[in-house]
């Protein structure tokens, strides 16, 4: 049996076994045909989970960039790692924005754009799934990356990404580690190019998780470059020098995902071999070292601030 | 091997078929994988996967053209609508229409109306150009749908708002929307009657096409999701999507008794029935079609792609009448 019918079979019991009583018993039975969607994504989150501990784990015993006394600093990382990649996030999010999400592509249709697919438009793509999915990785990458570098330069913005940053102690738990607000502003920034270019091919899973390791690999605690590739895909020092204390807040630089082709183009890359200490200066205690709880309410509270902030000099400016 | 198995399948189905046109096909299975975007096509002598076909996305349902020279394959996550040749599943094209999630033409060929699941939509497409004519916004969740057999009315089952909707075909306008239960999915129109799945609860009801009204309840199993009718061996049968228990049931068509119950694994969906009576069954987590002796209860299971939806079979085409995915 491969893999893939393996977790198909896998989400389906968990479907039938644990998620489709809940359902039926709550009335909530139209939900069925995603339930089998979310079960895979749980399924195939676990299974990321694990292969990424097995590999970084030996890695960070090996060749680690820092020494820590305990690491109890890590262990909401984990949490945030568990919830994100074990489907939890994603499911609130879909659930909560779902009608917000029909409405709105509802809208567009209505008016008379229908939203095509990458392969529909490209000539030559369709029939091509695995280079149509390339292609997808590429463009979301992009997003992906102006997004995070967007992040950076809105004071009320970089409020809630500074949580992802405030970390001291970063390993590859620390990739999932980020305000849910700033999820929420990701699922619409995805959900709006979605609009214009569609969805991925579907039958990758595997792939998609490549890339995801790729990215929790970036944030672990190894002395790891790759060489002649680091202009090819992100390695933990290329992504630790983003996470560098000097790196932290307005200016920075290596903002990508995976592909660092978009710093080189961008020119904000930064390839000097160097390993620095991580955190950000100015975050409060409470975002580096509080609980999953604790962090999320400091977010929220510095992010509050920050659009204050934003408004007082907007209405002096108007004054003035 | 691949071609191998078609050159040796081809000769073998052509020795068996009489002279007649349609009966010259070779007999070909298309399972719609829902989660992988492609279809794929069945030597069903061999029980053997031939090839994939691809499309964008999300393959769920499928119609038949009236002349029966196109497959429609429809595809909600890509917005798309595939053409193969049903003889041969040779691809024919694709045309961009909005969400199309379930599908089915008049009777009296005039329209194709379209069941847009995501985005509320219930759409009827003139059926020869497939130019939009009119879009209801009916409720939430169309999903399942039917037509009185003289072209009159239409039956829409909507998911979400736990109901039945339908629409006068002449004049293209709302005739009635009821409540029917808790989660409504398949609709079938049955011996002047609808016949609509509930979810939600362990059967289906039969609904009054005139008015709508409710006048039988029917238990099957839990979660009731499909309907469909053997029309050459006159046998109803409900596929039971659970939770625990999953399966297909056999009714009398006219007492609506139970003849018999199929326990099956895998996640049943929807289903087709071969010349010798044979019950193929896409099953949604196992990547599989079974192939269900319905004397014995026994199956076997062909691997197909990642969570196959819909099935065609081709054999089909040598019966007589109106073919749609419940009338089979
Ligand atoms: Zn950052
Ligand atoms: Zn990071």
């Amino acid at each position: 049996m491969n893999l893939d019918r393996l977790f198909s079979h896998l989400a389906g019991f968990m479907d039938q076994y644990l998620v489709l009583p809940v359902l039926f018993h709550l009335h909530w039975m139209a939900w069925d045909d995603l339930a089998f969607d979310w079960c895979l994504i749980c399924v195939y989150g676990l299974f990321a989970v694990l292969v990424t501990y097995a590999v970084c784990l030996p890695l960070e015993h090996w060749r680690p960039v820092e020494r820590w006394q305990n690491r109890k600093a890590v262990l909401v990382d984990v949490f945030y790692t568990l919830l994100n990649r074990v489907g939890v996030v994603p499911i609130v999010t879909f659930v909560l924005f779902y009608q917000a999400q029909t409405w709105s592509t509802a809208l567009l249709v209505r008016h008379g754009f229908i939203p095509p697919t990458l392969d529909s438009l490209v000539p030559g793509l369709f029939g091509h799934p695995l280079l149509t999915f390339c292609l997808y990785a590429l463009i979301l990458d992009c997003a992906d990356y102006w997004r995070h570098r967007l992040s950076h330069a809105f004071r009320w913005w970089y409020a809630l990404h500074s949580l992802h940053h405030a970390q001291r102690q970063m390993s590859f738990w620390s990739d999932d580690r980020n305000h849910l607000l700033d999820d929420v502003i990701a699922f619409f920034w995805f959900f709006a190019i979605g609009l214009a270019i569609g969805i991925p091919p579907l039958q990758f899973p595997i792939l998609l998780l490549g890339l995801k390791f790729i990215e929790s690999v970036s944030h672990a605690n190894i002395r790891l470059s790759y060489g002649p590739l680091e202009w090819l895909v992100v390695s933990p020092r290329f992504h630790r020098f983003h996470h560098g204390l000097r790196a932290a807040g307005r200016q920075s630089c290596n903002y990508a995902s995976v592909f660092p082709i978009w710093d080189i183009i961008f020119r904000t890359a930064d390839f000097r071999n160097e390993y620095l200490p991580t955190g950000d200066a100015r975050a409060p205690e409470a975002l580096v070292t509080g609980g999953y709880l604790a962090q999320q309410a400091a977010g929220l509270k510095l992010f509050c601030q920050a659009l204050a902030k934003s408004w007082a000099s907007l209405g002096i400016g108007r004054a003035a | 091997m691949i071609t191998r198995r078609l050159a040796l399948s081809l000769p073998m189905a052509l020795a068996a078929a009489p002279s007649a046109h349609a009966q010259a096909a070779p007999p070909l299975a298309f399972a719609l994988n829902s989660a992988a975007g492609s279809v794929t096509i069945i030597d069903m002598k061999s029980r053997q996967p031939l090839r994939t076909e691809p499309t964008f996305r999300e393959p769920s349902h499928w119609a038949l053209t009236r002349d029966r020279k196109t497959l429609l394959v429809c595809d909600a996550g890509g917005n798309g609508l595939f053409m193969f040749d049903p003889r041969t599943a040779a691809p024919l094209g694709h045309r961009r229409i909005a969400d199309p999630y379930q599908l089915g033409f008049t009777p009296d060929n005039k329209y194709l109306a379209v069941n847009a699941l995501r985005l509320n939509f219930i759409d009827f497409y003139d059926a020869a150009t497939l130019a939009l004519v009119k879009r209801f916004e009916a409720g939430h969740w169309p999903s399942h749908l039917d037509f009185s057999p003289d072209s009159r009315w239409s039956f829409h089952s909507l998911q979400k708002s736990n109901s039945l909707v339908s629409i006068d075909l002449a004049t293209l306008s709302q005739r009635w929307s009821v409540p029917v239960g808790d989660t409504p999915a398949g609709v079938l129109w049955h011996r002047g009657k609808i016949l609509v799945c509930i979810m939600g609860a362990r059967g289906f009801v039969e609904v009054n096409p005139e008015n709508g009204r409710i006048t039988r309840q029917i238990v099957t199993g839990d979660g009731a999701h499909n309907i469909f009718i053997d029309t050459r061996r006159n046998v109803l049968y409900v596929s039971n999507r659970g939770p625990g228990r999953t399966g297909l049931t056999a009714l009398d068509p006219a007492s609506f008794e139970i003849l018999r119950d199929y326990p099956i694994s895998g996640g049943p969906d929807d289903i087709g029935i071969d010349p010798q009576g044979r019950i193929w069954i896409c099953l949604r987590f196992a990547e599989a079609v079974a192939v269900l002796d319905p004397q014995t209860g026994d199956y076997t299971t062909i691997p197909v792609g990642r969570s196959p939806h819909g099935i065609f079979l081709n054999t089909m085409l040598r019966e007589p009448g109106l073919i749609t995915a419940e009338r089979i």
